[in-house]
């Protein structure tokens, strides 16, 4: 019955996505004045928020504000007491809660893997629930641990024998296991160490422009909202402040509490709406084979007046760096080798790009994907001229 | 004293002693593993966290209370021979059962449950595919501390009329006759070394492989 009802939701889905394109507001999730007490106390107020579909919507605001209470009314882990939430044209209350979540991706914070399960069985865990054929599952946890960039071989390790971030893919990869249409996100990068998250956050965009999903993305990080959000909601106190893109945010926020949110560095946060990929180019640019001898790079380098040539493998793997450099006297020049070049993914924010640069003094880095695939190159200078324009 | 002619002539008394010894174990230990188990099920389940948090507490202090105590209320209040034995010897080894099952389904990561429930599991899945599992290890912990206890409390429930290797060991007392204490207590001794090393084997595979990892 699973891959019936598989085919209905992505006729659905479908229906809904040529609807959108006629009125505006058909939402994939649709919080009707959404109340939810605990006792006297009211941790959501009358919230109303439409989610449109294949959007990354992020929940932010203080803790205790009711942005983890709201993400959880909408696979009815909390009960909600008052209005409506709807999936798809469905009030969630009328969809057995256990089938519900069967058809939502759900990450937390915890990550909470199954220890005494592998990781192939914890990616397959839900569509085991669906009951699918064992090759179908084998194929989608593939699929899955290539999508997050774990290779097979992960797939028969314990949950205690990754690191954390590891887990936080592996995780990622189980929320994604029965291919749902909505991923609700509960601070999934909040107990990841900042480099390991800065990665994280790179990887799961790039999946995202892949899978295009509708997710729900708890946090309380600002600069987080503003790197991953497509939209953001701002939640304080159980109510909604302000629900708009985050370009929107930035330069217009709602109020004080907003602008208090944001912080100072408002310009500089602004920065982080442009990525790394908004900048490559590939011009002057001198790529070489992982084989070709020191030699011939220093000719080819001298040929084409270049400096730096990169060593990509034969699946355009970055896997090097040639750089010249003169030794003094008589201007003669010296070739040297980087085996771990400094790089920068393509979805590090500009902000993050130029903290590289500035570090590490390069005024060029290579761009990479989450899989290590060299895309081009960025210029301190491109950065200027786009700032003078 | 000669401890050899005293088993040789009285063979078939110690083994028939054993034999009655090792049932009364076995039929406990499965009753209270029964028993144990399914009441720390009910209290941890969801909405239970605070009745199972106070069973917890009140197995830890109860496991202070001497067995002889336990052995005397059932007499006072039952009477005498293997049934009022048997329910001594239960009571009694409830509390590591429960206390063990209790606090090891209780540890089991919040975020493991809440992932399952999330992501769709039944009540019952979330409890046999996930906190049973995860807690076995705790679990069998109990039950290998109410095997050892019910083989020794066995010998003491003799004197109500339980039977068992605490006959041999009381009339030695009894008589003055050190041969058949020396062959009362080492035979329980045995026995409950044999137990604990079956019992670890048992523990040993079937405990989930994911969970013998080291960090």
């Amino acid at each position: 019955m699973s891959s019936d009802t598989n085919k209905k939701e992505n006729k659905e889905a479908k229906n809904t996505e040529g609807q959108v394109k006629e009125k505006a507001k058909e939402y994939t999730i649709e919080l009707k004045d959404v109340t939810k007490r605990f006792g006297d106390d009211i941790a959501v107020d009358h919230l109303s928020l439409g989610i449109e579909k294949g959007t990354l919507t992020m929940l932010i605001g203080p803790s205790g504000c009711g942005k983890t209470t709201t993400m959880k009314m909408i696979n009815r882990l909390i009960s909600l007491d008052e209005g409506e939430i709807k999936l798809n044209g469905t009030s969630v209350y009328d969809i057995d809660p256990v089938q519900l979540r069967r058809t939502i991706g759900y990450v937390i914070q915890e990550i909470g893997l199954f220890p005494h399960f592998t990781v192939f069985d914890n990616i397959a865990t839900v569509p085991r629930l669906l009951h699918w054929d064992e090759n179908k599952i084998k194929k989608r946890v593939e699929e899955l641990l290539d999508m997050v960039t774990l290779d097979f071989s992960y797939a028969y390790r314990y949950p205690l024998q990754l690191s954390g971030g590891e887990r936080q893919r592996v995780g990622l990869a189980r929320a994604l296991g029965a291919d749902p249409e909505v991923l609700l996100m509960d601070e999934p990068f909040g107990a990841i160490d900042p480099i390991n998250r800065l990665k994280l956050h790179d990887s799961f965009l790039e999946i995202q422009e892949e899978i295009k999903k509708t997710i729900v993305f708890v946090t309380h990080d600002i600069n987080e909202a503003i790197k991953l959000g497509d939209k953001i909601a701002i939640i304080r106190d159980g109510k909604l402040v302000q629900h708009a893109d985050s370009t929107e945010i930035l330069y217009n926020p709602a109020d004080q509490f907003v602008e208090s949110l944001l912080g100072q560095d408002r310009s500089l946060k602004a920065l982080t709406l442009k990525k790394a990929k908004d900048f490559i180019s590939s011009e002057d640019v001198l790529t070489v084979g992982k084989d070709a001898s020191q030699d011939k790079v220093l000719k080819q380098l001298q040929e084409k007046n270049q400096i730096i040539a990169f060593v990509l493998d034969k699946n355009e793997k970055l896997v090097g760096r040639y750089w010249l450099e003169k030794t003094g006297k008589k201007g003669k020049v010296e070739i040297n080798y980087d085996e771990k070049p400094i790089m920068t993914e393509q979805n590090n924010s500009l902000n993050e790009s130029l903290s590289t640069m500035f570090s590490s003094g390069e005024q060029l880095l290579p761009v990479v994907n989450r899989r290590g695939k060299f895309l081009g190159i960025i210029r301190l200078s491109y950065i200027f001229d786009e700032f003078n324009k | 004293m000669n401890l050899f002619q005293y088993v040789s002539e009285n063979i078939n008394k110690i083994l028939g002693l054993f034999v009655e010894h090792f049932f009364l174990f076995l039929f406990s230990l499965i009753i209270t593993t029964i028993i144990g188990v399914t009441l720390s099920i009910i209290v941890t389940d969801e909405g239970m966290e605070k009745i199972g948090k106070t069973i917890l507490s009140i197995t830890g202090a109860a496991q202070a209370v001497p067995s002889i105590a336990v052995i005397a209320l059932v007499f006072i209040y039952v009477g005498i021979g293997k049934f009022p034995a048997i329910i001594s010897l239960i009571v009694y080894s409830l509390v590591p059962v429960i206390f063990n099952a209790t606090s090891g389904i209780l540890s089991v990561p919040k975020g493991v449950i809440e992932a399952g429930k999330g992501m769709g599991l039944t009540k019952n899945q979330i409890l046999w595919k996930l906190k049973i599992p995860i807690a076995v290890p705790v679990i069998m912990g109990g039950i290998r501390s109410a095997a050892t206890i019910i083989i020794g409390t066995a010998v003491i429930a003799s004197v109500i009329g339980g039977g068992g290797l605490g006959d041999l060991i009381f009339t030695g007392l009894k008589l003055n006759r050190l041969d058949a204490l020396v062959v009362g207590a080492a035979s329980s001794a045995v026995l409950a070394i044999i137990v604990d090393l079956i019992l670890a084997y048992a523990e040993k595979i079937i405990t989930p492989k994911g969970l013998k990892i080291e960090r």
